[in-house]
């Protein structure tokens, strides 16, 4: 049994990639149950240096979603944090940590639930056209998930897959840091950008929903007839929204 | 050296226009990588070769004080004199006295960088004491009074221009060129004199041997070789955490530090010094003094949050995987230290007051921790020192837009907590974005969030949340496939 | 200077008492479990291949690897470098391998000025020759494949400033004096730690830097060449 947690910033901003995520794993024979009171994993404050605050949405967390067998997340960034987070931050309070500690074993990220759990690459999805991927930073390097989208992606019938040129590189979104550093930040999403447009492809394709508001918010200004896609979005076919 | 970190943002804007700072660091810190990737291929087992440095460092760190009296115990049967200084004022105060005991007038310095941070050079020259830097680099930062632009080659990027005007007043050069080979073989004419008659030396230390009580620099040029050969007086000068337990331990970090920091297998020179010269020999100190600085780092090996950061080798290969430090190089974080290995040691030296855009000015990437062959695991270091940051603010006044962004935040974690709250919130985020969209796209907003709009739109905010949709989802007639 | 001061402790305790006695009461970490590392493959290298490697490495570096039978071949190898390179004056180390190639005969011989490091009374005069000296010939402790590096102890008979002061250095090395790694000389130098020589140097050819726009070249403050001459053992 599958449970969905929706990041605050699909929640908010982008819900649409919330119904992907679902519609896909049905098809893939799940019955994703989404529980109604979660709300958001506490990365923010605790990247702000708020963990008093963070604390308590990490105890929230646990307790929606504590007795679930299994957690997906289009969001690499939100399972890391609690997946090697939440016990540190809960490391002075021993059961809040425990229960923390076995949460982290039962949390996956989507593109590592669909290959390493249910062992599928081919979701029938089709696209035709020329497809790229931006290797997120805490997908990549907190999480370790770089082979899994991409096998999904090759999986697709009829999309082209072309390497994108400094894919590791980080996007400059950094959460805070964009609106904090925004000039550095925009350098970096620039350079992201440039190399989007290089590799001549129709979508750029991320797991992550903050490099995409970072991306497509860059690229709407600058390339409107350019975008990036989540790969929930994309693996369930659904339509592109302007 | 000053810390100056509160010109981060304004020194950062500005390179960020610099043409000849951006394509050095669109060269140089790929370049640099690429070659580090190649050394480190050379180990049977790359992978296997950082695991194990990774735990000669954190065994440094766990036995530091017994390295530490170790090394001094062997330092001194060879007949070393090993002091202990607590501070830069003693660190700066002991050398002076030990140059001024001996009649010098002038010092040649090799690169170290710990004497940068407890400015000696500042304080020799206003006693009295002429410095002469020795690393090409160093000659032409302390030339140019700049501060180093990368840790390896401080002044890679400075134009050839700039060198040789600078070169041209000081007599360096009798016409002017912009030859980075006939710069470079004009400093060494200039400086090979000093060499000669060089009386006092001062070096840094690459690695202090517990088990023998050896010195250990590693270098390209040559001149810290002439710098603890030529002279009768050499000062070495080292931070705790240059330790390292055994010889076998300290040739394995020399591979890992020359490949992670130039890309190199080996440097031109490794030279280990066990004392002073011996008796007849010609060569070599007859007094070699090695400097134990402290400097703040007992107290941060003190917390055992903190104590990590004392892995760190120098070798500044998280500089060169760094995102943020690519952008703007080194001038910015306005110390001795730059990039990732900056950003989690000046704050602990400065204090964590002072130096709130180096632990913040980080995307939490990741590409450092990776990277760094001493385990050093950099954004949790950050991660720790923004939370500290908020507490010390809470424990003392604060401005009002500090209070209102606790007060933002404390309102968000209460969102945090309760579903319902949560979904109140969203709703009058709503009103609010709403109000700021056309088109679709927010492209204006005010206040803090106007630096996101300055470059980037944001997509209107939705009319319902995930949470509100999810009813109609959850009664819709979605085909459960089969699982393949 | 704004760095934080660390005297707050008792004043009379000593800077070392101080320092030391703050980390020792610190809280214990425990120290980690060393992972083992699979070995060098330079240790399966025989000696021809040993020899190969070296000079493929020293090359890399510029550095230049000559081999020799004997004294008759040194030194007609040492007649051409002085030739090519116009040397006029070299000063020799005093060690063993220097001293029975007879090289105040040779300069006498082919009109070099050879001045030897053993009739060298003291460090005044020691700078002057090694400063102005053309070229400096040494031997060499250990060579070591791995990086075409060469291990050198100073002591009485061998001064440091000989191989580093001089634009030239060239190296006399018995092959029997080549290893595959730095271990194999670490070992055998610090056999003994009370023995320990007051400076030991692993040297990878000329000196060199590429601080200025990273344009590199040879020669920055040691020498800008690198001759390494392995006298091979009987066959």
């Amino acid at each position: 049994m599958v449970s969905l947690f929706i990041p605050c910033t699909v929640d908010l901003m982008m819900p649409e990639i919330g119904i992907s995520t679902y519609k896909l794993l049905a098809r893939l024979g799940e019955k994703p149950v989404y529980h109604t009171d979660q709300t958001c994993c506490g990365q923010p404050l605790f990247n702000a240096g708020y963990r008093s605050y963070a604390k308590r949405a990490a105890k929230h967390f646990i307790k929606v979603f504590g007795d679930d067998e299994c957690i997906v997340s289009p969001s690499g960034s939100c399972v890391s944090m609690v997946k090697h987070h939440y016990p540190e931050l809960l490391t002075d309070e021993p059961s809040w940590c425990d229960r923390a500690q076995a949460l982290s074993n039962r949390i996956y990220e989507l593109s590592q639930y669909i290959v390493d759990i249910l062992g599928v690459t081919d979701v029938g999805a089709s696209f035709e056209g020329k497809v790229t991927y931006h290797e997120s930073c805490h997908i990549l390097r907190a999480l370790g998930v770089s082979d899994q989208p991409k096998k999904l992606i090759t999986g697709v019938a009829g999309a082209q897959y072309v390497e994108l040129n400094n894919a590791t590189a980080c996007c400059g979104f950094g959460g805070e840091f964009a609106i904090g550093y925004p000039e550095i930040s925009e350098a970096m999403v620039k350079d992201k950008a440039t190399n989007f447009l290089k590799t001549g492809a129709d979508v750029l394709l991320l797991c992550e929903p903050g490099c995409l508001l970072n991306i497509n918010g860059y690229l709407h200004r600058n390339h409107p007839d350019k975008r990036a896609v989540h790969l929930a979005s994309f693996l369930a076919g659904d339509p592109v929204e302007a | 050296m000053e810390a100056q970190s509160n010109w981060f943002r304004e020194t950062a804007n500005r390179e960020l226009k610099n043409e000849l700072s951006q394509l050095f660091l669109s060269l140089l810190p790929p370049g640099f990588t690429i070659l580090r990737q190649i050394a480190m291929s050379s180990f049977p087992d790359p992978t296997s070769a950082v695991e194990h440095a990774r735990s000669i460092r954190a065994e440094v760190v766990e036995r530091m004080p017994q390295l530490l009296e170790e090394f001094e115990k062997n330092a001194v049967s060879h007949g070393a004199k090993v002091l202990w200084a607590r501070d830069a004022r003693e660190t700066t105060a002991m050398i002076l006295d030990i140059a001024k005991q001996r009649g010098i007038n002038y010092v040649a310095k090799g690169k170290s960088m710990v004497t940068e941070e407890v400015g000696l050079n500042k304080y020799l020259a206003m006693n009295g004491i002429e410095v002469f830097e020795t690393d090409l680099g160093e000659v032409i930062t302390q030339q140019l009074s700049l501060p180093p632009f990368h840790i390896v080659g401080p002044a890679i990027n400075v134009s050839p221009e700039e060198i040789s005007a600078v070169f041209l007043k000081k007599g360096i050069i009798k016409e002017p060129t912009t030859n980075p080979i006939e710069l470079g073989k004009a400093v060494r004419a200039y400086l090979r004199e000093k060499f000669w008659h060089l009386d006092m030396g001062i070096v840094g230390v690459n690695m202090a041997v517990a088990e023998t009580g050896t010195i250990i620099n590693v270098e390209n040029e040559g001149n810290i070789r002439l710098v603890k050969s030529s002279p009768r007086a050499v000062v070495a000068v080292m931070s705790l955490e240059k330790v390292v337990p055994t010889m076998a331990d300290a040739i394995h970090m020399v591979r890992v530090l020359c490949r992670n920091c130039t890309g190199q297998k080996m440097s031109s020179y490794v030279s280990m010094d066990t004392g002073p010269r011996k008796f007849k020999e010609l060569d070599g100190p007859d007094e070699l003094f090695i400097i134990i600085v402290d400097n703040g780092r007992s107290e941060i090996y003190r917390d055992r949050q903190t104590r990590e950061v004392l892995r760190c080798i120098r070798c500044g290969a998280c500089l060169n995987t760094c995102p943020v430090y690519a952008k703007i190089g080194g001038y910015p974080y306005g110390f001795a230290y730059s990039g990732p290995m900056g950003q989690v040691l000046t704050p602990l030296l400065v204090g964590i007051g002072e130096t709130s855009d180096l632990y913040r000015a980080c995307t939490l990437c990741r590409a450092c921790k990776l990277v760094c062959p001493a385990g050093v695991d950099h954004p949790s270091l950050l991660l720790l020192y923004r939370s500290r940051e908020i507490e010390h603010r809470d424990g003392n006044g604060q401005s009002l837009l500090r209070r209102l962004e606790k007060v933002a935040t404390f309102l968000a974690s209460l969102g945090m907590s309760n579903g319902h709250v949560w979904n109140l919130g969203a709703k009058i985020m709503r009103l609010v974005l709403r109000r700021l969209a056309h088109d679709g796209y927010i492209t204006h907003m005010p206040l803090r969030a106007k630096a996101w709009t300055d470059c980037r739109d944001l997509p209107s905010i939705p009319n319902r949340t995930f949470h509100e949709r999810w009813k109609d989802l959850k009664g819709s007639d979605y085909t459960f496939g089969n699982r393949r | 200077m704004i760095i934080r001061s660390g005297t707050e402790g008792n004043l009379t305790m000593t800077p070392r008492e101080e320092i030391l006695g703050r980390m020792k009461t610190a809280e214990k970490g425990k120290a980690p479990f060393r992972p083992s590392m699979p070995p060098l493959t330079e240790l399966a290298l025989d000696g021809e291949q040993m020899i190969q490697r070296f000079t493929l490495e020293l090359s890399n570096q510029t550095g230049v690897v000559h081999r020799t039978s004997g004294k008759d071949e040194v030194l007609s190898l040492l007649t051409e470098i002085a030739s090519r390179e116009g040397l006029k004056t070299v000063i020799t180390a005093g060690d063993d391998v220097i001293h029975s190639l007879d090289l105040g005969a040779w300069g006498a011989a082919v009109g070099v000025k050879v001045i030897a490091t053993k009739n060298i009374k003291d460090r005044e005069t020691l700078r002057e020759e090694a400063f102005t000296a053309d070229a400096g010939i040494t031997s060499a402790d250990f060579a070591i494949a791995e990086t075409g590096t060469i291990g050198m102890i100073f002591n009485e008979h061998q001064p440091r400033l000989t191989s580093i002061a001089p634009p030239i250095h060239i190296a006399i090395i018995p092959v029997e004096r080549l290893y595959p790694i730095y271990e194999s000389a670490i070992e055998r130098v610090f056999k003994n730690v009370d023995d320990a020589p007051s400076q030991f140097c692993f040297i990878t050819g000329p000196s060199s830097t590429a601080d200025i726009q990273a344009v590199q070249f040879k020669g920055m403050h040691g020498p800008t060449k690198m001759i390494v001459i392995f006298i091979m053992g009987q066959a």
